[in-house]
């Protein structure tokens, strides 16, 4: 960043659209499948006919209580619909069904591994607006999208960073997916963040002059976005410039940000009720009902992990990262010592197997957590050492098949104290040059010796209770 | 008061095109408009009014799909189309 006399520090609040995913739109029954033909997921009151009535979709309301349940925000006892009005060909009406005066969630936050606690303004539903083509200097529009439920959640301008940033969005991205209301894929759109961000002289209370970068699909471009709209802001301000306020664009090939239309500011979009929807109110037991069907959240899981099972938090965070993958996990240590290693077991040999993020959300493993839990047991109980159980879960994951059908009795049981004691003579004595690196000070060399006790034991030794015999052997000798 | 500036912002914001000799008449017409809607607002009302005519709340609907329209039916009021889309011309 440059030697700068002062210190700016970075300010940033989101506004972050999700698409939920009912199976009809906000205010009609049409689908709300992403893609198909242009203009085919269509009907009179979603492109905004006149006479037509919108109706609400029962199941948008329940979305949203649960989306506010799952970042701790109160649920509104009545909420209302209002009308924004704006001319673009997006919206056929000319203006999009929002909530401005009483939306349905207020308050909530998001915490951050740092501890801070990003706090939620309001999370409010809407109407999302129609697609547009722009070719030849000519506009082609496609009202598919045009009322697919979304929900905008508001933050206040708590960020501080571009790492707080990044994290704010993932753990939005995972709480919503978990919660199930959204599968929040950036790159389809379903998930995209307008940034707010202005900068300020470390120390300082007052915010600067911000502006908005809007409709960023990717956190890698976020990122990127804010790293230049903070040097832009802190050059401008550093020359003795001013920040304006305005809306902004990224460009992802040229990494830059620059100005759009001018913004019509809130006032222009001269929000009022709509008088086509009643109001909404929300029982308490209905809260209650929904609360209580709400799995337990990531966060909670993740202090459950690191507390209770003492699993460290690097791992926690990964078998938190996809409800499937906790769900997974918490059925595989029903009954084990020790979940550290059934933890071990998930992040090193089935993540291995895979590939990719959206492998790791499916979580489709041939070997069932019961059966992982089966394979721990036995390595709990003493019965088999720590490589027959790892080659034993290679098999496993091979076919399906469970624990016993590669271990035979004959394997389980490890080893005795006399048989290990002479295992580990004959590798003292078979390898002399092992023994003599060792005695010299090459500590590693031991480590030779250990494995040819492993080997020959056909891996039932205990590699530690080896590694203490062979040293205090040599010690002896 | 309404402005001439406020019915030439209200045109701009609505993409209507106002000649300048109709100004003075849609200010008066519009300053008439909102005296009428500030009267209602100053009429007495019982306490917390009401919300709509039939004082209705939770009107819904169920979250099942029913069957769109064909595209040619929902492109039938397109001042033009083209592939199956709404076509807007730049008129710049």
């Amino acid at each position: 960043m440059g030697c700068k006399a002062v210190k700016y520090e970075l300010v940033s609040g989101f506004e972050t659209h999700i698409e939920l995913s009912t199976k009809t739109k906000i205010f009609c029954g049409c689908t709300t499948q992403f893609g198909g033909e242009p203009n085919t997921h269509c009907c009179p009151v979603c492109i905004g006919l006149p006479g037509t009535l919108p109706v609400l979709n029962r199941e948008v309301v329940r979305f949203a209580i649960k989306a506010g349940l799952a970042v701790h925000g109160k649920i509104a006892e009545v909420a209302k619909m209002d009308r924004k009005n704006y001319c673009y060909p997006d919206l056929a009406k000319a203006y999009q069904i929002s909530q401005l005066y009483a939306p349905l969630i207020i308050g909530g936050y998001i915490e951050l591994s740092n501890g801070r606690k990003i706090r939620l303004h309001h999370i409010h539903i809407e109407e999302d607006a129609g697609k547009l083509i722009h070719q030849h200097g000519d506009t082609y529009v496609d009202y598919n999208r045009g009322g697919v439920p979304l929900i905008e959640i508001v933050s206040e301008p708590d960020i501080r960073s571009i790492d707080e940033a990044k994290e704010y969005v993932e753990k939005l991205q995972q709480v919503m997916r978990w919660v199930g209301i959204s599968d929040c894929k950036m790159q389809e759109g379903s998930m995209r963040c307008d940034v707010n961000i202005s900068v300020r002289p470390e120390g300082t209370e007052k915010f600067g002059t911000r502006t908005e970068i809007k409709n960023m699909n990717s956190i890698t471009n976020i990122a990127r976005a804010m790293e230049y709209e903070y040097e832009r802001q802190v050059d401008l301000i550093e020359s003795g410039g001013k920040v304006v306020q305005e809306t902004l664009r990224f460009d992802d090939a040229t990494g830059t940000t620059s100005s759009m239309r001018s913004k019509e500011d809130a006032h222009d979009y001269r929000y009022f009720r709509d008088p086509d929807l009643v109001t909404i109110t929300i029982p308490r037991e209905e809260v209650e009902e929904l609360r209580s069907e709400m799995p337990e959240l990531p966060a909670d899981k993740f202090e459950r992990y690191t507390d209770e099972y003492e699993i460290p938090e690097k791992d926690a965070a990964l078998l938190t990262k996809y409800r499937s993958i906790s769900e997974y996990f918490d059925k595989a240590i029903e009954g084990v010592k020790s979940p550290k290693t059934v933890s071990n077991f998930i992040i090193g040999q089935i993540f291995r197997r895979l590939e990719t993020e959206a492998d790791k959300e499916v979580f489709d493993v041939a070997t069932t957590p019961e059966q992982l839990c089966e394979l721990v047991k036995l390595l709990d109980s003493g019965k088999i050492r720590n490589n027959l159980a790892k080659s034993t879960l290679e098999k496993m994951l091979d076919s399906g098949k469970g624990a016993t059908d590669f271990i035979s009795e004959s394997d389980m049981g490890g080893i005795d104290d006399s048989a290990l004691l002479e295992l580990c003579k004959n590798a003292v004595e078979g390898n002399p040059k092992a023994v003599e690196d060792y005695k010299n000070g090459k500590e590693k060399a031991i480590k030779a010796l250990v494995g040819n006790v492993m080997k020959n034991s056909r891996g039932k030794a205990d590699a530690k209770a080896a590694e203490e015999k062979i040293a205090q052997i040599i010690r002896n000798a | 008061m309404v402005t001439r500036e406020d019915v030439e912002n209200i045109a701009l914001l609505s993409k209507l095109f106002v000649p300048e000799e109709e100004l003075d008449g849609l200010t008066k017409s519009m300053q008439e408009i909102i005296d009428f809607a500030d009267a209602i607002a100053a009429a007495p009302a019982s306490d917390g009014g009401f919300d709509n005519i039939n004082n209705l709340s939770n009107v819904f609907r169920e979250d099942e799909v029913v069957p769109s329209y064909p595209s040619e039916e929902i492109l039938k009021n397109a001042p033009e189309q083209a592939e199956d889309h709404f076509l807007v011309r730049n008129r710049e």
